[in-house]
């Protein structure tokens, strides 16, 4: 009957059938995740395009209401009629050190104006496309370098909204890039691994031949023991649940002795075959891997903007480990050196750091998921061991 | 009929002990025992994971400041000297021309003067560009500081206000950072499950409290009272929504009074915060006053006569307050991300049970739709099923 209905499900689909199924799935895989990158992308586009505009403007509009305030106090013009000053007192008596301390005064006064006005200055020159487009996806990453900032009320407003809507998408965009890279890796790594199981495969099946041999065992000796429990028994009651018992112990002794000899029969390549799929299904990539993946990609990064940028080997390692976590701090941050000399390469070099942040992310979620599904593996064993334990314990 | 004779017992006796011939077997006094067991059990458990966690996380992040007080303290500010020495060169410079040209030709002494000034201009702008704040590393990395600094590297925040700069510094940041981050996430997931059922908690007490009238309405129909009770458990997403908004605003008003910024900025410092975005240009560790500010002040009073006594008194009254501030900032942070976790977990639960309904409405309908078009076009698969049979 069984046997009946699956030859007849088997015929119910057709090639016709497999490639819908097929298309199905190709569609799912399109929509999901080509999508959700595209969409990502064109999100943070259109992000830089808006703060641009909105900083741009709102630096137009002070400059025409309040023109005063970029008129830049002329610092070195007073230094310079200060220093005047202090010659044409000095005319008289030429005390050298006396000149050089007074000097010396006025000219920390200077600096200390020129850091400030260092410091604090807003530059709109930051906000080219490429500081915009850097700008959004450090707000989406929740990296947040804060070398380029809003100034403008609306600017704040908009990196609020843009973030509280950003965020999610971002989320969603790495737990789908995130999974679909951990079973490529997975897979990857199964093929790998696999190459090292092929001449254990007999070991392997000699081993189980042998463990289904002791469990064997070990059933008749349990019933065994419950027979000789149901005779040493006097209730009626304990002597039907025993006897249901020796019934069922009767059962599976028959069904494992139908199965070994099922077993022996059957040698085929298809079993052969499904045993290795099986295999390669439930592998789970160890945490050492997971953590060689991730060191190498970061030095990989070093090395990429230690080329770009001129950086130092350990500037660059920090650099990366720091974007990659989201920690952001934005004492280094790649185009820095660029932006003041050329415009061209701010657009390669930007856009380079940002695929390397969005694929490097999607790395880490990667290794996350690896990394917990491991752990979940780990605990489930040591929870039936601990089990195992405590039944021991108790009988 | 024994297997239903004895179950029949066990809904009788306690309703979580397991089903089975032991519980028929236990005597009664056993049971408040294992109750007070049980609730010992469960006590030390919250104790160790939820206490256990907070307070390693406080323990991680204090020693995490010692330390990088002690790396970065060490580090020998070169570019303190280099300005100094630029100030020295300008002065030399001018005074040569001083000596050079004479004082009448006013002229040539300004062009000359003017270049030594535009050149120190765009030296000491470099300067600045690289690092240079006019600070001393001990003024700079004070306790409240690093622990601030700490705090934003355990968090993934990262403003970025003030960064470690010698080798060791970043060395021991990747490794604080790799061992910390893991720690805090673990402490994020706890934290947010906890508050996640202490306001599932709370929201079903007010909705008991809510619901009492038509409830009793309702008593006599059993099936209407079990649907109420599955409907109550799942909190709404307005719900979370305001819990975070109103936690938001009460950072912004804390924050407006404290550190004198604007309504708008501090929401934008709260929203940037508790995002993990954190850009740095609003920190609430930046107008901290320390020791080493006050020393300064000190030893500029003793300088210079023309500096002011009240100055002095009022930046030490400064100092001793900002501990307090800075421990509540810390509080902040940190419970601020637990609301946010919560608030995750608990819509996380009901857009999973949306999409559950979702997924069951569309069964339906794709199962709906099948039949209709079985009931168009049948003959075939008639046919085919008595061709089965």
């Amino acid at each position: 009957m069984s046997s009946r209905r699956s030859s007849f499900r088997r015929r119910e689909k057709p090639a016709f059938e497999r490639f819908k199924d097929h298309c199905r799935h190709f569609t799912a895989f399109m929509f999901s995740n080509v999508g959700i990158i595209l969409l990502v992308t064109f999100y943070i586009i259109g992000g830089a395009f808006i703060f641009q505009s909105i900083e741009i403007f709102e630096y137009e509009r002070l400059k025409s209401e309040k023109p005063h305030r970029f008129i830049a106090r002329n610092f070195s013009g007073e230094c310079l009629s200060r220093i005047w000053e202090l010659t044409a007192e000095n005319i008289s008596f030429f005390d050298h050190h006396a000149y050089r301390r007074r000097v010396n005064d006025v000219l920390l006064d200077y600096q200390r104006a020129i850091v400030k006005k260092q410091l604090k200055g807003p530059d709109v020159e930051q906000w080219s496309f490429s500081g915009a487009f850097l700008y959004s996806l450090t707000v989406i990453t929740t990296i947040g370098y804060g070398n380029i900032t809003p100034h403008s009320e609306c600017g704040k407003l908009v990196t609020i909204l843009y973030a509280i809507i950003g965020m999610p998408l971002f989320l969603l965009y790495l737990s789908n890039i995130g999974d679909v890279l951990a079973k490529s890796f997975k897979w990857i790594y199964s093929k790998v691994c696999l190459c090292r199981i092929c001449p254990g495969v007999a070991k392997r099946r000699i081993i189980r031949e042998r463990r289904k041999m002791r469990q064997l065992a070990r059933a008749l000796q349990m019933h065994d023991m419950e027979n000789a429990r149901g005779s040493s028994s006097y209730t009626s009651t304990s002597s039907t649940t025993s006897s249901n018992s020796s019934s069922s112990e009767y059962t599976r002794s028959s069904r494992q002795s139908s199965s070994l000899v099922d077993i022996q029969y059957t040698e085929s390549d298809s079993d052969i075959e499904r045993e290795i799929r099986g295999s390669t299904d439930e592998i789970t990539v160890p945490v050492t891997v997971c953590v060689f993946v991730m060191v190498g990609y970061i030095l990989w990064g070093a090395l990429l903007f230690g080329r770009w940028e001129d950086w130092n080997y350990l500037d660059g390692s920090y650099f990366c480990l720091i974007s990659l976590s989201s920690i952001g701090f934005g004492d280094l941050v790649p185009g820095d050196r660029v932006i003041t000399a050329d415009r061209d390469k701010v657009e390669v070099s930007f856009i380079l750091c940002a695929i390397y942040l969005l694929l490097g992310m999607a790395v880490i979620a990667m290794c996350f998921n690896l990394m917990q599904e491991q752990v979940v593996h780990n605990i489930r064993a040591i929870k039936r061991g601990f089990k195992a334990c405590f039944r021991c314990r108790t009988s | 009929m024994a297997s239903k004779f004895q179950r029949k017992p066990s809904p009788g006796g306690t309703v979580g002990m397991g089903g089975g011939p032991s519980s028929v077997s236990s005597t009664p006094s056993n049971q408040p025992r294992k109750r007070v067991k049980r609730c010992c059990r469960n006590f030390v458990t919250f104790m160790c994971t939820q206490v256990g966690v907070g307070a390693l996380i406080v323990i991680y992040a204090i020693c995490g400041a010692f330390a990088f007080m002690h790396i970065e303290r060490q580090f020998v500010d070169e570019t303190a000297g280099h300005v100094m020495e630029l100030r020295q060169n300008c002065s030399q410079q001018l005074w040569s021309i001083t000596e050079q040209h004479n004082i009448i030709d006013r002229r040539r002494w300004t062009e000359a003067t003017n270049d030594v000034l535009r050149e120190y201009q765009s030296q000491i702008a470099g300067v600045v560009k690289h690092g240079y704040v006019g600070r001393s590393p001990e003024q700079i990395w004070s306790f409240p500081a690093a622990l601030m600094f700490c705090l934003s590297v355990i968090t993934m925040i990262g403003y970025g206000n003030m960064v470690p700069r010698t080798p060791w510094g970043k060395g021991f940041t990747v490794i604080y950072a790799t061992f910390g981050i893991p720690l805090y996430i673990l402490y994020f997931l706890n934290m947010g499950r906890v508050l996640a059922r202490s306001f599932k908690f709370l929201y079903r007490s007010l909705h008991d409290c809510t619901q009492e009238h038509p409830r009793l309405d309702r008593m006599d129909a059993l099936e209407g009272g079990v649907g109420m009770t599955r409907k109550k458990v799942i909190v709404p997403s307005t719900a979370c929504l305001w819990v975070i908004f109103f936690y938001v605003l009460t950072g912004t008003v804390m924050f407006a009074n404290w550190e004198k910024w604007s309504l708008l900025n501090s929401f934008y410092f709260c929203m940037t915060s508790l995002c993990k975005i954190g850009f740095g240009d609003f920190v609430p560790g930046a107008s901290l006053t320390t020791s080493a500010d006050v020393n300064a002040a000190t030893q500029k009073l003793q300088e210079d006569i023309s500096a002011d006594p009240a100055e002095l008194a009022q930046l030490q009254s400064v100092a001793a307050d900002q501990h307090s501030k800075l421990a509540i900032n810390f509080v902040y942070m940190l419970l601020g991300m637990g609301l946010v976790a919560m608030c995750r977990n608990l819509m996380r639960e009901e857009v999973r049970l949306k999409a559950r309904e979702m997924r069951e409405d569309a069964k339906l309908c794709m199962e709906d739709t099948r039949l209709r078009f079985v009931g168009c076009c049948g003959n075939p698969r008639d046919a085919y099923e008595d061709d089965y049979y």
